[in-house]
């Protein structure tokens, strides 16, 4: 034990450089997971000081009991109580006060005529609660709304919008109001609930304009009279509701407000960039388990000489384990230390460029203390374990003999087991996304894929450099020659120090090819379903924006230019017991500015109970033309439907279509989500657009797109998702260019006396650094190269996969631009990952490398 | 072969090497140790000359300044009429390149380079011709002689210096050495011998001003190192070459046309036409002269 800890110290501290690459990934690999944990549980404990302050006052929530959640939304909506309510809850004893609350979407128009807020967070409106105690928001500066036209909006809108108090601008509901701002007000001590937007009207106003009629709000909140307990409250509460209405906790409002926020966009968000510290400890691994390997394989002759003085195999191998401990424990503790400092840069970069997550104490629990370091130790640990293990059982005649040759790596039973992996692989992928589509078999596929690639890696390492090695042996003649032979020496080798950068650009190719993949979906589908011109639309990404006046579609049709508007609203209903998306709208004018597909059946006369379903929910429901189903709507009423047509398309027009007539009963807010144009026969494009675009300025000044433009600003969104992905990517694939450097650096170390031989029978020193630069180069194309491979065949069977498990058809597309630059960019990092060992190499003096035992 | 030496009269007036008032002095201060105290030395050139003394005299230090390896810290050291001294790190590496061939005691090849491609080494980094293809070339000669084809095919495109064409040079080199039916082996695949024997085709191939040995048959046993030391013999003899070699062993010294004699950093004495028998008394009257000497400094050079 002492004799191994003591060996083990001696040549740490003897060879402190070889274990630099090493301490870099594990640190960089646990400083990003710490700081993710550390950023989540802060971020989440903010949002919960926040509402709870918030919602302090409010002891109680009065509120309908049922809620319809249709798929892929995990909100469902609710339907509205009736505010006669009100004064029977007021009576109730143990009742301090009672207020209504009216909840909408609202979106303002900021100073420079363009929207607040609506890419992403919602956009709320409401009636300004006088009750301070059952306010959310607090009157920070000005006074509550007295008149019709009045409002309060919260200091952040306010400050985005460059709205103050006393201004005039339009509120859009959708319909346009005007309204003067006479407030601005706070929420849990913020300037606003995170992103979200809110306005604050008279109740009359929030009646009128948030409402399909008066007397309906969101719910009814509830102060305690002194001395009442929120339990209490509620037990008061319950005898007296109509059935189909609950009362529930101050706490459980607030609870669920928080976890709305956690558990849709915390979680979310934390899981995502814990994927990535994922991707980039795996990386981490590798280059780990390389060094390790090396090292071991540098010390045969040292650990030989151990054993045959004495030392038993575990001692042997556990010097090396110690060794690694040592080694991960130190990275560990200063990688941890490393994401407590990012997690607290980024809270205080946050709000600086305009994201105002909420203040508070970084938040360090246990969880983000231990989970790190225990998966920095385990992942060092378990990269060297293998090699430890070799350690131990060095013969100890390897002492004597000359420089142990590489073992080679293409190995038969490697290359027979990772022949097996990877026939495997392509039988279970094929069947999950071919035969029986199944995102799990998909899935299990793609990570037999990854493991293929990493068995036959060494396969592969001796053909992919000679390949890729022939036109460096034309171009630089001799020392491009003395290159690829110095990346062919150890198969096994260099294959470990691509696969780290094959994994990182296997991920970030992989999302290429799914963000191009998902692009082309949606060019195809917009120029394949929409059959009008221009497309009037709120924001594409994200919930947020009031939505589009219902009367902006009538307004647009008027026009002389234009042939056709028609205007999708959206609702939700449970078809046969299950929520369901609506597509609200005049189903004639759709079918001219959008391609259904065949349609059986006629859309002609829906009328109010009259459906139009697609060919896939109707095959799956059993429905055909004629037939009728049940839709049962957010205010409960059950009412039955028949199904008039059915299409087969549904990509931009949804799943379920139904007239507003059949809508309007059981309406809450109304509002369109895109309005589609079709122009008059002889009206140029931008003729068309202009006039459209007139129009739309009466309705809050709404984006008008042709195709084209509608087409990308669709893909606009995943370009925002695939920079971001790039920005986390980069980590692994520096880890993977450490690896490299590392690897390489050892190398130089262990060619010392051929360098020296080398420099002394005539190379140059730029010839030196040339040879060490190109191996790098190499190294990182056979690694870039698999990536790409291994990438784009897991995109493939992510695309397939994706189509296989929705219901719109996907399109499956490799950009050649973005590939070849990822190539050019893993080439770039190679002969960036050779500079340091090349100088090193270079640094060499020759009589001393000659003169090196 | 024990050819007899056949020095001439105008071979002996060119200078193929020569130092003159070197002193290398290791460390500094107390510790600092004379390896070269002063010593000039020429090394004239088509003759095979020896460096001998007791480890520690300083002949190792002497070959690796005279050859441009190490710098010396006074006196000035020249291959034909170039300055080492004046020259840059690169231009130091140039001459060794093109100028100088060096056979060292173990480690002279590049594993990963086959027999052919480590002779032509040098000539290789220099660029000249299309090293590549030649190398190439040079492969699928020795396989097509293998298979007993054959081969007739010269590759003259090698522009070496002087006459005759370094295709042919090499040619000649590779049958001289016997190693024609090794040309696309790798070192790992051959004998200490037979790598020494590559080793000393590759310091000729360029047919460089000199040829430094550094104890060449130091680690060889005494029937390969004998067929080593002919084939510098020949190559001084026949072709017309230099060799500089650097050897404690008085049988292997004997094989040289002079040999001189260091003791403590300085030239002691000098030998025309060798043998065995009279080197080793000649070095054992010296041990005995100078073991109160060198006793001290033994150890650190």
């Amino acid at each position: 034990m002492n004799a191994s800890v003591r060996i083990s110290v001696s040549s740490l501290r003897a060879h402190k450089r070889r274990f630099a690459g090493t301490f870099l990934a594990v640190l960089l690999g646990v400083a990003f997971l710490a700081g993710t944990l550390v950023m989540g549980d802060t971020l989440r404990a903010s949002f919960d000081t926040m509402f709870g302050d918030a919602t302090s006052g409010t002891d109680a929530v009065v509120r309908s009991a049922d809620t319809i959640t249709t798929p892929g939304e995990s909100q469902g909506v609710r339907q509205p109580v009736g505010t006669d309510l009100v004064a029977a809850v007021e009576k109730t004893p143990g009742v301090a006060a009672a207020a209504p609350d009216i909840q909408g979407a609202g979106q303002l128009v900021g100073a420079n005529g363009e929207p607040v807020g609506g890419q992403g967070p919602p956009t709320l409106a409401g009636n300004w609660i006088d009750d301070p105690e059952l306010n959310a928001y607090r009157l920070a500066e000005g006074r509550a709304p007295a008149r019709s036209g009045e409002v309060v909006v919260n200091r952040g809108a306010a400050e985005k919008g460059d709205l103050h108090v006393g201004d005039t601008t339009t509120l859009r509901t959708p319909d346009p109001v005007e309204v003067t701002i006479v407030g601005l007000a706070t929420f849990g001590g913020e300037d606003g609930m995170a992103q979200v937007t809110f306005t604050g009207m008279t109740r009359p106003d929030a009646e009128k304009y948030l409402t399909a009629k008066p007397g309906q709000a969101a719910s009814i909140l509830v102060r305690a009279g002194p001395g009442v307990g929120q339990r209490e409250l509620v037990d008061a509460l319950t005898p007296e509701l109509p059935a189909g209405v609950e009362a529930i906790t101050g706490q459980e409002v607030a609870a669920e407000n928080t976890e709305m926020i956690s558990g849709q966009f915390l979680t979310l968000f934390t899981t995502f960039l814990l994927v990535f510290s994922g991707v980039a400890l795996l990386v981490a691994t590798f280059s780990i388990h390389n060094t390790f390997a090396i090292v071991v394989a540098q010390r045969t002759r040292e650990n030989a000489l151990l054993r045959a003085l004495g030392a038993s195999r575990r001692q042997v191998t556990a010097s090396t384990l110690v060794e690694a401990s040592a080694v991960a424990v130190v990275a560990s503790t200063a990688g941890l230390a490393g994401g407590i400092g990012i997690a607290a840069g980024l809270q205080a970069l946050f709000p600086a460029i305009g994201f105002p997550f909420p203040e508070g104490d970084l938040v360090i629990s246990a969880l983000s203390m231990v989970l790190p370091l225990a998966v920095g130790v385990v992942v060092c640990l378990g990269s060297a374990l293998l090699p430890a293990v070799r350690a131990g059982r060095t013969a100890p005649l390897a002492a004597l003999r000359e420089t142990s040759v590489d073992r080679s790596g293409a190995s038969r039973t490697r290359a027979v087991v990772g022949t097996g992996v990877a026939a495997l692989a392509v039988a279970v992928t094929l069947t999950g996304v071919v035969v029986s589509p199944s995102l799990w078999l998909a899935g299990g596929g793609a990570v037999l894929a990854l493991a293929a690639f990493v068995v036959l890696g060494p396969v592969a390492a001796t053909t992919a450099v000679r390949v890729l090695g022939a036109p460096l042996d034309r171009l630089r003649g001799v020392t491009g020659a003395l290159a690829a032979r110095n990346a062919l020496r150890s198969p096994r080798r260099t294959a470990a120090t691509a696969s780290a950068l094959m994994i990182g650009v296997a991920v970030v190719s992989l999302f290429t090819v799914f963000g191009a993949s998902l692009k082309e979906t949606m060019d195809r589908t917009v120029s394949r379903s929409f059959a009008g011109d221009v497309v009037v639309s709120t924001p594409s990404f994200g919930a947020g924006g009031s939505g589009l006046s219902p009367a902006l579609a009538g307004a647009i049709g008027e026009r002389a230019e234009v042939d056709t508007a028609v205007g999708l609203g959206r609702g939700v209903a449970e078809v046969d017991g299950k929520g369901r998306a609506l597509t609200v709208t005049d189903p004639v004018a759709l079918e001219r500015t959008f391609d259904l597909g065949g349609i059986r059946g006629s859309t002609r006369d829906l009328g109010a109970n009259g459906i139009a379903i697609t060919q896939q929910e109707a095959d799956k429901q059993d429905l055909s033309a004629g037939d009728t189903t049940r839709l049962t709507f957010t205010d409960g009423a059950t009412r039955t439907f028949t199904v008039r047509a059915v299409y087969g398309r549904s990509e931009l027009a949804g799943e379920y279509v139904i007239t507003r007539e059949a809508w309007a009963p059981h309406r809450t807010q109304d509002s369109d989500t895109v309005v589609a144009v079709s122009f008059k026969d002889g009206v140029t494009a931008s003729e068309g657009k202009a006039a459209v675009e007139r129009v739309a300025k009466a309705y809050g000044n709404p984006e008008v797109q042709t195709r084209d433009e509608y087409a990308r600003s669709s893909a606009g969104a995943i370009d925002m998702m695939l920079t971001l992905v790039y920005a986390l990517l980069a980590l692994a694939v520096l880890i993977a260019v450490l690896g490299i450097a590392n690897t390489l650096t050892l190398a130089v170390h262990e060619r010392t006396r051929e360098l020296g031989l080398l420099r002394a029978v005539g190379q140059t020193r730029s010839q030196l650094r040339a040879m060490v630069r190109w191996e790098s180069v190499l190294v990182a194309a056979f690694g870039t190269a698999g990536g790409l491979a291994l990438g784009g065949f897991l995109g493939w069977v992510l695309v397939r996969a994706s189509d296989g498990a929705s219901n719109s058809a996907f399109a499956f597309a490799v950009p050649p631009v973005q590939f070849a630059v990822i190539a050019g960019v893993g080439l770039v990092a190679g002969a960036f990952a050779g500079l340091r060992p090349a100088r090193r190499a270079a640094r060499l003096d020759v009589l001393h490398a000659i003169a090196s035992e | 072969m024990n050819a007899p030496p056949a020095p001439t009269a105008t071979k002996g007036t060119r200078t193929a090497a020569r130092v003159a008032g070197a002193v290398k002095v290791y460390g500094a201060g107390g510790t600092a140790v004379r390896a070269l105290d002063g010593i000039d030395v020429t090394f004239p050139a088509g003759r095979f000359t020896a460096i001998m003394g007791p480890s520690g005299s300083g002949k190792s230090t002497l070959m690796h300044c005279a050859a441009g390896l190490d710098t010396l810290t006074s006196g000035t050291a020249f291959i034909g009429d170039t300055e080492l001294g004046t020259l840059d790190d690169r231009r130091l590496t140039l001459l060794r390149r093109d100028r100088i061939g060096f056979v060292f005691q173990a480690f002279n090849l590049v594993p990963t380079l086959t027999v052919a491609e480590n002779i032509t080494l040098p000539m290789d980094l220099a660029g000249r011709g299309r090293e590549r293809g030649r190398g190439r070339d040079r492969d699928r000669e020795g396989r097509s002689r293998r298979d007993g084809r054959g081969g007739g095919r010269h590759d003259d495109r090698h522009d070496g210096r002087g006459g005759g064409s370094s295709g042919e040079w090499i040619d000649a080199l590779v049958d001289v050495v016997g190693l024609r039916d090794r040309l696309h082996h790798r070192p790992a695949e051959l004998s200490g011998g037979q790598q020494q024997r590559v080793a000393v085709a590759r310091a000729f191939a360029g047919r460089p001003d000199v040829v430094f040995a550094d104890e060449p048959t130091g680690n060889l046993d005494s029937r390969s190192g004998e067929e080593v030391l002919n084939l510098l013999g020949r190559a001084v003899r026949q072709m017309d070459r230099t060799v500089v070699m650097v050897t404690h062993d008085p049988v292997a010294a004997a094989h040289a046309d002079e040999v001189v004699f260091l003791a403590d950093g300085r030239l002691v004495d000098r030998m025309e036409s060798p043998t065995a028998d009279r080197v080793l008394d000649r070095l054992k009257a010296f041990d005995g002269k100078s073991d109160g000497k060198s006793d001290g400094k033994g150890a650190s050079a």
